[in-house]
């Protein structure tokens, strides 16, 4: 086999360098192509008329007037939208994806823009409505703060029946804080707790308070969130914009304008104005 | 009731639009793999009937491995590899930046190469049912290769390969379902859309339903006349 000499060993060489340096080498960000998966309303969506609409859509151009790039915003279905990033065919990912540590072992993350705080839906009027620092926000870091908001919902929720959907951050957070106070409860899906806690079965229900805004909407004023707003710690990093690793520089670029969005305000006024209530990141 | 209607309907604020052009999404991406699926079944049942000993290695190694694996890898493979080789290759070749493929030629090229396999299974056969009788007839009254396969062998096949080449053409029209993964805005793309932007699941859901049902009833009906077609030289049993 003379013929495949050096020069083809080379011409091996240069081809498989070629394939496992897939990631763009430092460039002048000017065009950002942006992927979302356009069916997580609130998040991301589509108006009947096909156009992509919702809260990610909004923030994209936000900070892409920050950033003083060009954007555009791309519908890509779930499943395969890492492999879409990775393979180069978009930029970024804004699609309500939370930072995972599974995740993080094959992309990068900005800093997270919004965090869905974790809390009660109980019966309106019931002996749950209204506990303790309702709509306070207390993250699961903070030991010292959490230890005094476990010791003063304790004792009202003794006894009681909380449910919760299984093998979720919600799940862990009661059998974590919770287990032997009250009787926990575990559901295959989010809307079999809903209906329990309709029916009365459930005394309280735990899940992110972006679902339970539906939920509430679904039940004719007859469910109300209690309690403080959980994040952090076991409850995950939040949502951030998905990146290549190779890409620092452009998670610099988005972690400066999502810090001066926070910073300003204007991350506040736009959850606000998708979510009803504030869910932007801590800074 | 009436507000599914409004939802699904053509009116400022219904789906119906975004729904019809899912559905001819569907049918056109189905009806390009199914066409890619017969090229591919005849070229590998021709090889496993009458090619060379190498063909017709090629031919079985073909049809084991594309029935043996899912066709969503598949669909991921020429997507994402597809992709990820032909940026390498640019970029070896000075071209920085993305080369992306065409979502409806992978995905139709997928479909097709996966049903392809199950298409030469299913044409080899409807060959090996022809009665060897027949084409010994036709050898006799002294018929060339061309004028017997158009005469005896083509026709003889697909009067017995044509009811499961419908059963592929279905198959076919339901993996077009796996093609939504490369951006392509067909009908399981396009209820999933609408499910998760209203929050409605089930009307949306419901509706793909009724449109696959009606997509492969119809076909199924098309299929039925044909395979009456292919019968009509049989004497009635």
């Amino acid at each position: 086999m003379r013929s495949f000499g050096y020069r083809g060993v080379l011409a091996a060489l240069a081809l498989a360098v070629g394939f496992a340096l897939p990631s763009a080498q430092a460039k002048d960000w000017k065009k950002l192509t942006i992927a979302t998966e356009g069916a997580y309303m609130p998040y991301n969506g589509h108006a009947p008329d096909g156009k992509l609409i919702g809260f990610e859509i909004d923030l994209a151009k936000e900070l892409c007037a920050r950033m003083k790039v060009q954007c555009e915003v791309i519908a890509q279905d779930w499943n395969g939208i890492i492999p879409g990033l990775t393979g180069g065919k978009y930029d970024a990912i804004m699609a309500g994806m939370s930072i995972t540590a599974k995740r993080k072992e094959v992309i990068a993350f900005s800093r997270p823009y919004v965090t869905t705080p974790s809390t009660f839906a109980v019966p309106k009027g019931g002996a749950l409505a209204g506990l303790p620092e309702t709509g306070v926000r207390v993250s699961l870091d903070d030991k010292a703060a959490m230890a005094a908001e476990v010791a003063k919902l304790a004792p009202l929720l003794k006894g009681k029946v909380i449910g919760a959907q299984v093998s979720t951050i919600q799940a862990d957070l009661l059998n974590t804080y919770f287990k032997g106070v009250a009787t926990i409860r575990t559901y295959p899906t989010t809307e079999e707790h809903d209906l329990d806690l309709q029916a009365g079965r459930l005394d309280a229900a735990l899940a992110a308070t972006s679902y339970l805004m539906t939920t509430l909407a679904k039940s004719d004023g007859k469910l109300v969130l209690s309690g403080p707003l959980f994040t952090g710690g076991l409850l995950g990093a939040g949502v951030g914009v998905g990146l290549r690793k190779g890409d620092a520089d452009l998670k610099a670029m988005f972690d400066s304008a999502i810090n001066e969005m926070l910073k300003d305000g204007s991350m506040t006024k736009l959850t606000m104005e998708w979510f009803k209530s504030d869910i932007s990141a801590p800074m | 009731m009436g507000a599914y209607f409004t939802l699904i309907g053509f009116g400022p604020n219904g789906w119906g639009g975004q729904l019809a052009f899912a559905t001819l999404m569907t049918l056109s991406v189905s009806a390009s793999a199914f066409v890619a699926s017969l090229v591919f079944g005849l070229l590998a049942a021709w090889a496993k009937i009458a090619g060379g000993r190498l063909a017709a290695v090629l031919a079985d190694a073909y049809t084991t491995v594309f029935r043996g694996i899912p066709e969503l890898l598949v669909v991921y493979l020429f997507y994402f590899g597809g992709s990820q080789v032909m940026t390498s290759i640019g970029r070896l070749l000075g071209h920085d930046g993305f080369l992306g493929l065409n979502g409806f030629m992978v995905g139709t090229f997928a479909v097709g190469i996966v049903s392809g396999a199950y298409q030469a299974e299913v044409i080899r056969g409807g060959y090996d049912a022809v009665p060897r009788g027949e084409i010994e007839a036709a050898r006799a009254v002294g018929m060339g290769r061309l004028m017997m396969l158009r005469r005896v062998i083509g026709p003889r096949t697909l009067r017995f390969a044509l009811p499961a080449i419908g059963n592929v053409w279905q198959q076919v029209l339901k993996e077009s379902a796996l093609i939504s993964v490369a951006g392509l805005v067909e009908i399981m793309r396009q209820v999933h859309i609408g499910a998760g932007s209203t929050r409605l699941p089930f009307d949306f859901y419901v509706t793909g339903l009724f449109l696959y049902l009606l997509l492969t009833t119809v076909s199924g009906f098309l299929f039925r006349g044909a395979e009456v077609w292919t019968l009509r030289g049989e004497r009635a049993a």
